[in-house]
């Protein structure tokens, strides 16, 4: 797969991410290097070996179907967030 | 001149009723609540929450996949699903990309077609977004409850085939009570996705995608706007773009909104905070057992027993549904409760009397028998039926709430022999009883009217007339 300055837009701007010229640069190396040892692991012989999905080996973590009280109200969390109106999270205009 | 073909597949999105949401311990029922206070720092999607899987949603999905005739799925995962959107703010969703819980299945439409399931999974629903001049505002009530996603093969090949889809996914999810159903709440929304080729083509050709519509009807005229406008294309020789097309209720338009994102975008990725779900076979017994009555079951129960057009009106209402299948066997009595129910309980000046307090099968069957006897003209058994739904009266008998409407008909013969005669002695019928000698047939309807009068209406008519005429011979 090869990584360029495009792929490093193409990802900025499915993430949402605003990245000066350096910055993209940089990752265009980064990924380039990670996606480099991917490749690596992907000459492995894997036929007949399990995905590790998880480490734990847990299963059915499973919780009852009951209201409990959050201890963070909704003032508290619209606290966290830059504008709000109406007890709404006011966002730049998207559709 | 080529004919085309439409080719619709359709992806149904299913609000789950459970009490709280997939990964919170948050209410879930969000409808009549101010924006923003179902939530919690999951739903947020702050850092270092940890989604706490909802054990009753997974039985709400082994109920809605059997509900689908589908295989479950004994071992299924969670993935994470990426995308940008304010409404989604950990900015990927949990959902089940690779191993859904729900396997091939199929829903049976009213004509008999089938429409295969491909698989249904289980994922987190987004928040909600209304857009002003300027600016959106995000509400978060409804991040976090619990979807199951239907997804179809493409075996639909009209539009009204595809609202029949639409309606029977809602009867079969509403029936199977894992949904409250409310298509005005987005509680079911919809996806079509069409193309439409050439019919001697082996290929289909390129789809479109229309999100989000609520309602059966915007699913059809949808899916006809579309075929419409992809084979005038097709015919002018131009090329059909692949995108999702947003529909205009109000023009009755669809428009291009935007290229579809690659599969790839979204980076999937195994989910690593939620451990496997693994079934047993006793797990899905447990949910198969307690498994209401589908619509199709109903169907071929009344089959023989009343028309097709009655059954599918009653069908929009299970619990008329139910009350009928109490009924079991007695057919003439179930073709006269239906008949009550779809002619005066759903008649349009009576809808507010439909409540959950529904006549016992003991009042009905009381009633249709009394309607069988004569006791209770049409009309009077209408009256009676109608006093069911009343708080005051549903608890009573028939026989008693017929009586307090004094609106039983005198059938005892002598009773009315003697009635009769009566009303003969009266001088003011004297000329019609010469009349009626005469030969003159329309005045028996005045002399049975003097009778019914008499007895103060009870008297059944017809046995009136025969009495009458017996005397006038």
């Amino acid at each position: 797969m090869e990584v360029n300055q495009e792929t490093i837009h193409h990802l900025a701007k499915l993430s949402n991410f605003a990245l000066t010229a350096s910055e993209t640069a940089r990752l265009v190396t980064d990924i380039k290097e990670i996606v480099g040892y991917i490749s690596q692991l992907d000459q492995l012989e894997t036929d007949g070996v399990e995905p590790t999905y998880q480490v734990f080996e847990m299963e059915n973590v499973w919780r009852p179907d009951e209201i409990l009280p959050q201890e963070a109200d909704r003032e508290a969390l619209l606290a966290l967030t830059a504008e709000t109106r109406d007890y709404q999270i006011k966002v730049p205009k998207v559709l | 001149m080529t004919k085309y073909i439409p080719t619709i597949g359709v992806e149904c999105h299913v609000q789950l009723c459970t009490k709280t949401k997939l990964f919170s311990e948050v209410d879930n029922d969000a409808r009549l609540k101010q924006p923003n206070s179902c939530v919690s720092p999951v739903d947020y999607g702050l850092p270092g929450m940890l989604p706490r899987l909802n054990g009753e949603a997974i039985k709400f999905a082994i109920r809605a996949g059997l509900a689908l005739n589908a295989k479950i799925n004994l071992e299924s995962r969670f993935d994470r699903k990426h995308y940008y959107y304010p409404d989604l703010p950990k900015g990927y969703q949990i959902t089940q990309m690779f191993h859904p819980i729900i396997g091939e299945g199929y829903v049976e439409l009213p004509n008999g077609h089938k429409v295969r399931i491909e698989h249904a999974h289980l994922e987190e629903d987004a928040g909600k977004s209304s857009h002003e001049s300027s600016y959106s505002l995000v509400d978060l009530n409804r991040a976090g409850t619990p979807l199951v996603e239907i997804v179809s093969q493409p075996d639909i090949h009209s539009a009204a085939e595809a609202r029949d889809y639409a309606k029977e996914l809602w009867r079969v999810m509403t029936y199977a009570g894992v949904t409250y159903g409310d298509l005005y709440n987005g509680n079911m929304r919809f996806d079509v996705n069409i193309s439409v080729a050439p019919e001697d083509s082996t290929e289909l050709g390129t789809r479109t995608e229309m999100k989000n519509l609520n309602s059966f009807r915007s699913v059809e005229r949808a899916v006809e706007y579309e075929i419409k406008r992809q084979t005038k294309l097709l015919e002018k020789g131009e090329a059909v773009i692949q995108e999702t097309r947003g529909w205009n209720e109000a023009t009755g338009e669809t428009t291009g909104q935007r290229s579809k994102e690659d599969a790839k975008d979204y980076r999937y990725m195994p989910e690593p905070d939620i451990p496997p779900i693994c079934l047993d076979s006793a797990d899905v017994e447990a949910e198969a057992a307690n498994l209401p009555k589908m619509p199709s079951w109903y169907r071929q129960k009344f089959n023989n027993v009343l028309s097709q057009d009655l059954v599918e009106v009653l069908l929009d209402y299970p619990n008329l549904m139910a009350k009928l299948a109490e009924l079991e066997g007695n057919q003439a009595a179930t073709k006269k409760v239906a008949n009550l129910f779809s002619s005066v309980l759903l008649a349009e000046e009576n809808t507010s009397l439909l409540n959950d307090k529904l006549p016992t099968k003991e009042q009905l069957i009381t009633l249709v028998e009394m309607n069988d006897n004569n006791e209770l003209s049409s009309t009077a058994t209408k009256e009676v039926f109608i006093k069911f739904f009343d708080p005051e009266m549903h608890y009573k008998e028939t026989r008693t709430i017929a009586k307090e409407l004094s609106v039983i008909q005198e059938n005892d013969l002598g009773a009315l022999e003697e009635i009769v005669n009566t009303v003969l002695e009266k001088p003011e019928t004297q000329k019609a009883q010469s009349d009626f000698r005469a030969g003159q047939e329309k005045v028996l309807g005045f002399l049975v009217g003097q009778v019914m009068k008499e007895s103060k209406g009870k008297a059944n008519p017809s046995a009136v007339q025969k009495i009458l005429r017996e005397k006038l011979r």
